[in-house]
């Protein structure tokens, strides 16, 4: 028998998952000798024994670690025995330099569910019940290491039962953080809004009957058809009954959202979970994996197919023959086919979801275009006018993260928006970094991110930067980054657009600023995430970009690498009137290309159906915007593909107004059929020689109405994903790439990327899509630190 | 005069000169009593201030058309550097202007702005003591270009400024507003449109004398250049408070905000010509907007937000219950919006 001693380094994510517990009843079922400490994101052992037993060890601390953990073994070295007695964990040593992993929110493991239903369980039915394995991690922590006077449960004294597990090794809460029970954790509060009629219930004041009556009571309201804000994880949803046209009507009446699509929330049921979700939506496998991946997304999902796809499409957008057996308001996502659909991930979720028995509409507790409310005083001050009751909770939530959203492509879920769950994104950067930098990303979606070294993290979703509150998150997100991961940035990368609030804060902060163009930051965040490809020809198609030239990008096909982008093709460009206004209102493109097409426009194209206004004003509002056409007064050129899917939205659906961004195009995807034909586009160079492509030939086709609305849908798509065919067999006759990638918003369709990588396939080409990072601007960070790597590497770039 | 254009001579200092002077502006620049107008034999002219401190301010105008609905060169002229006065709490009383013609402006062109501009004066009561007129070469001059200095006087005493406004306070603005940035634009374009919008040209005087009654007013600025926006931001920077606006009690005419929704402009940060933002204490607010609304010049006056502790900014909330940072102008504003 050999006796000797080892001492251990695991990093990656090893932090709030559990991992320094089971470490710990590893060694001892191996019968070792040794501690456990963990270091600022490093987990040390020291371990001694047999050598067999140390051989095993260090094979299944890497192999047979806990589900959440992802621990890569950094260094193993034999030590001298010191002849210890027993297994300890010690306290964590702040002082040890290490990599830091900030832990993602986990949602509600099994033992917990069973535990959370199990009658005699003295945390029966305690919507806060966590352990190692599950519970919040990012929303609760104030500072690293992850301890929990270093969280919100910080003011939440354990009792003695709760310090018993938290101090027993073998119990698996031991070191459980956010470890709470009924009588030393969290509770819930319900509060009817003012002026709102409570529901009568029999209130009563112990902590026990409180907790449970607060819930009954936000069941009771449900079921009465109101609606709730009630905090989760990351903050506020608010929540309504998903089967009432009514409930859900008034939501939207108050939050002033008319069309926008509602998530919801099914409750867990069957073998797998699925089985409620299962009865509404058509899953597949990859829908399937993604509901019920741990990081609890939403899903964009097809609904059941009792919709055909030829529908009767009013203006407004509402289908009328939505007919399901099991019934879901039609006011959940009108005009699309998908469903926003996501499974419970807190106890609090999960026994709202039990009590009510039905899906529930879980929507962000916001205003529009902002990050989530997480404060129950702003919740009720904010949220006032749209909701009867709050369902409050006294944890508090250090910082926001919504749902994320994911939308299922090409064979995999792709990310729409980084939130809860999957934040602060953790990657590894293909080289290394000289100096840290903050990268600011853009000014819609926005998201930030912190890079040194060969690290990268994104936060989650910021939202829009117009709103006073963006800006508060996005300022506090880039101190909280730096302070959790204890970096402190040198360089600021952001946006070339002066008006872009992330860049005015880029310009007052006084560090060198690294400008990064609009499409080179999209290509470079798809190059960030495929290291192998060498030489690139990304399409970067989105609605609207800065491009340095006094133009507006949106439809560049980028060549090179990254530092290295040459604008390789467009698209021909066109002129808009309206300046920001565009992005709302489709018909202002499709006239723009009437316009240049030397076509009228009728008054019905500028029609807003919400507001009404006389013929006169409608004829003279038309006229104005056409002289200013003419005159080039406030308007901007653009060769922005996003524009062209908004044109044809308003040309085909006559969708002349968006109650929110993208919806013409969402619609126009759906209602699409597939299989159409494309309509060859000319392909030419402009008089600086950059391939341009011709959307003319598109225009009669848009506007026939000889065709259904679903065959120019689908020949309109078809036709743009040939375009950006043909425009890559042409660059690559002479350019040389070694792989074909799609970035921006406009790739969120699901039709047209699945068309172009069909088609690229076909002709043998390496397609590659965003894998960990969305397409959209949410991406734009990152590849704005990309973009500092590779000019830093090329020695230009900060200015 | 008989020429029916301006040549270089009328700017060479001998008979073409002084015809100018005499024919045109001593003509239309005296005031009601023929004693008190601009004297053209002095090379300087005696002023007399009693009352209070001695306020001045200087201002140059470039309009383009230079006349337009509502108002002209001339009359801005005179109200820019009025009202800049007015809104510093001073009475105006003497003006002098510069005129920097260019050859080829139309006589009458010139003769009716000179006359507006003496119009503008003695509704202002102020008078001009001193002038200047130079002749610029064709092309050199966008047709008329004028420069104004005023001299008024303020109650000793008075307490004004940016450093008087407490958190709590009350925002109100005469008028609608936009009214002359969306007239100019739609004059110098050409527009055709059948909505009649004219600029709100005008002197605040009155507006401003009704609001120092009240011991509770803190600060008055005219919005000109970047508009409301512009002030409030400059209230935000300077005061280090938060302003917040209510789009809904914002007013804005009609024709306006349709020009401005069909061409993507933003009324906040067009010019104002003759509107007065007032920052009140709270308990008075209502009393002003009263005695505003009294006169001519107020009737469209309202209480449009208020001042709160809080980050340097001002935050416009929106008809849709959300709410808008109101930054700095950009020098060339482009689309953000994907």
């Amino acid at each position: 028998m050999t006796l000797e001693a080892r001492r251990l380094i695991l990093t990656g994510r090893v932090q709030g998952v559990g991992y320094r517990p089971f470490v710990y009843n590893r060694a001892v079922e191996l019968g070792l000798r040794g501690t456990v400490l963990n270091g600022s994101g490093k987990v040390f052992v020291h371990a001694e024994g047999e050598v067999e037993a140390l051989e095993r060890l260090e094979h299944d601390l890497v192999n047979a670690a806990p589900p959440l953990a992802r621990p890569e073994l950094a260094s193993s070295e034999r030590v001298e025995p010191q002849g210890l007695d027993g297994f300890a964990i010690l306290s964590s040593d702040a002082s040890t330099e290490a990599e830091i992993h900030v832990p993602p929110d986990l949602f509600t493991c099994d033992d917990c569910l069973a535990e959370l239903t199990g009658r005699e369980e003295r945390r029966f039915a305690y919507p806060f019940i966590n352990c190692t394995q599950c519970g919040p991690r990012y929303t609760i922590i104030t500072a690293m290491p992850y301890d929990r006077p270093n969280t919100s449960m910080a003011g939440f004294p354990l009792c003695d039962d709760c310090r018993a597990e938290y101090e027993n090794p073998a119990d698996r809460r031991f070191h459980a953080q956010p470890l709470a029970c009924p009588v030393c954790g969290p509770q819930l509060e319900y509060v009817p809004a003012v002026g709102a009629t409570s529901v009568a219930t029999d209130v009563s004041f112990s902590a026990e009957r409180s907790r449970l009556t607060s819930l009954l009571r936000a069941i009771e309201a449900l079921e009465q058809g109101q609606i709730l804000a009630i905090k989760g994880v990351g903050g506020y949803h608010l929540v309504c009954d998903a089967a009432s046209d009514e409930a859900v009507q008034t939501l939207r009446e108050r939050k002033r959202r008319p069309h926008k699509p509602l998530a919801v929330m099914f409750p867990l049921a069957g073998e797998d979970g699925l089985d409620a979700a299962r009865a509404y939506l058509d899953l597949d496998e990859v829908t399937e994996r993604a509901l019920i991946d741990p990081a609890r997304p939403i899903v964009l999902c097809p609904r059941r197919s009792d919709v055909s796809r030829d529908r009767a499409f009013t203006k407004n957008g509402v289908a009328t023959d939505v007919a399901p057996t099991l019934r879901l308001s039609r006011y959940l996502a009108p005009g699309l086919c998908e469903l926003g659909a996501f499974l419970p991930y807190s106890p609090l979720h999960h026994e709202l979801l039990n009590g009510f028995g039905r899906p529930v509409v879980a929507t962000s507790g916001n205003v529009s275009g902002e990050p989530v409310i997480t404060d129950n005083r702003e919740a009720e001050e904010r949220l006032a006018g749209v909701a009867d009751a709050f369902l409050h909770h006294d944890r508090p939530i250090v910082r926001p993260a919504d749902d994320p959203v994911v939308r299922p492509m090409a064979g995999r879920s792709r990310l729409i928006r980084p939130g809860r769950g999957i934040a602060p994104v953790e990657r590894r950067l293909p080289g290394k970094l000289s100096r840290p930098v903050i990268a600011t990303g853009g000014h819609m979606k926005d998201t930030v991110a912190l890079a040194w070294g060969d690290r990268v993290v994104v936060s989650p979703h910021v939202g829009d930067l117009d709103s006073p509150r963006s800006n508060d998150i996005f300022n506090i997100l880039i101190n909280d980054l730096q302070s959790l991961y204890d970096v402190k940035y040198h360089r600021i990368a952001c946006d070339l657009h002066p008006g872009y609030a992330s860049t005015r804060w880029a310009r007052k902060q006084g560090a060198p600023l690294v400008r990064v163009q609009h499409h080179a930051a999209h290509a470079s965040a798809l190059a960030g995430e495929h290291a192998d490809v060498e030489r690139w020809l990304v399409f970067t198609w989105d609605g609207v970009g800065y491009g340095g030239d006094g133009s507006l990008w949106g439809g560049e096909a980028l060549a090179g690498r990254p530092g290295q982008w040459q604008r390789a093709a467009s698209f021909r460009p066109f002129r808009l009137v309206g300046g920001d206004k565009a992005g709302r209102e489709p018909w202002r493109s499709a006239a723009a290309l009437l316009w240049a097409d030397g076509q009228d426009v009728r008054a019905s194209l500028a029609r807003d159906d919400s507001a009404a206004q006389s013929n006169d004003r409608e004829q003279d509002a038309l006229l104005l915007a056409k002289q200013a056409w003419d005159q080039g007064s406030n308007t901007f050129e653009t060769s922005a593909a996003g524009r062209l899917f908004d044109a044809a939205a308003a040309l085909v659906l006559g969708r002349t107004h968006a109650s929110f961004e993208g919806q013409g195009p969402m619609e126009l995807e759906q209602i699409a059929v597939a299989g159409a034909d494309a309509i060859p586009l000319p392909l030419a160079p402009d008089g600086t020689g950059l391939l341009r492509s011709d959307w003319a030939p598109l225009l009669p086709i848009l506007g026939d109405e000889s065709m259904t609305q679903a065959e120019r849908a689908g020949v309109f798509h078809e036709t743009m994903a040939r375009a950006l065919a043909d425009q890559a067999e042409a660059i690559a006759r002479s350019v040389a790439f070694d792989a074909v990638g799609l970035s921006g918003g406009v790739f969120q369709n699901r039709l047209l990327t699945e068309r172009v990588v069909a088609i690229l396939a076909a002709r043998g080409v390496d397609v590659r899509l965003h894998e960990a990072l969305p397409a959209n601007d949410g991406g734009l960070c990152f590849g704005q630190v990309i973009e500092a790597l590779a000019l830093q590497h090329m020695n230009v770039g900060a200015t | 005069m008989e020429d029916r254009y301006i040549s270089l001579a009328h700017g060479n200092g001998g008979r073409y000169m002084r015809e100018l002077i005499a024919e045109i502006f001593a003509r239309h620049l005296s005031a009601t009593g023929a004693d008190d107008g601009l004297d053209v034999t002095l090379d300087a002219a005696p002023i007399r201030l009693d009352g209070g401190e001695t306020y001045m301010t200087t201002d140059g105008f470039i309009v383009q058309p230079l006349e337009f609905p509502g108002g002209d060169i001339g009359s801005l002229a005179v109200n820019g550097t009025v009202n800049d006065l007015a809104v510093s709490g001073a009475t105006p009383r003497f003006l002098s202007l510069n005129a920097f013609i260019e050859e080829g402006l139309e006589v009458a062109t010139l003769d009716r702005i000179v006359k507006s501009l003496g119009a503008a004066a003695r509704e202002a009561g102020v008078q001009v003591v001193a002038g200047d007129t130079k002749v610029l070469p064709r092309g050199e001059g966008g047709g008329l270009y004028l420069a104004t200095t005023g001299v008024g006087v303020r109650p000793a005493g008075l307490e004004l400024g940016l450093q008087h406004i407490r958190p709590g306070d009350s925002i109100l603005v005469s008028g609608p507003i936009g009214d002359h940035g969306i007239c100019v634009m739609l004059a110098r374009q050409d527009f055709q449109i059948s909505g009649n919008v004219r600029s709100d040209c005008g002197n605040v005087i009155a507006l401003a004398k009704a609001a120092m009654a009240f011991d509770g007013l803190r600060f008055m600025r005219d919005p000109t250049r970047a508009g409301l926006a512009g002030v409030s931001y400059e209230i935000a920077q300077q005061a280090g408070v938060t302003v917040r606006l209510r789009e809904t009690d914002v007013p804005v005419r009609d024709p306006v905000r349709m020009v401005c929704e069909m061409l993507g402009y933003d009324p906040y940060y067009l010019a104002c010509e003759g509107r007065c933002i007032a920052v009140v204490a709270p308990e008075q607010a209502e009393a002003l907007l009263a005695e505003w609304q009294k006169l001519p010049e107020g009737e469209g006056a309202a209480i449009i937000g208020e001042i709160r502790d809080g980050a340097a900014r001002t935050v416009l909330e929106t008809e849709l219950a959300g709410e808008r940072i109101l930054d700095d102008l950009e020098e060339d504003p482009l689309p953000r919006i994907c």
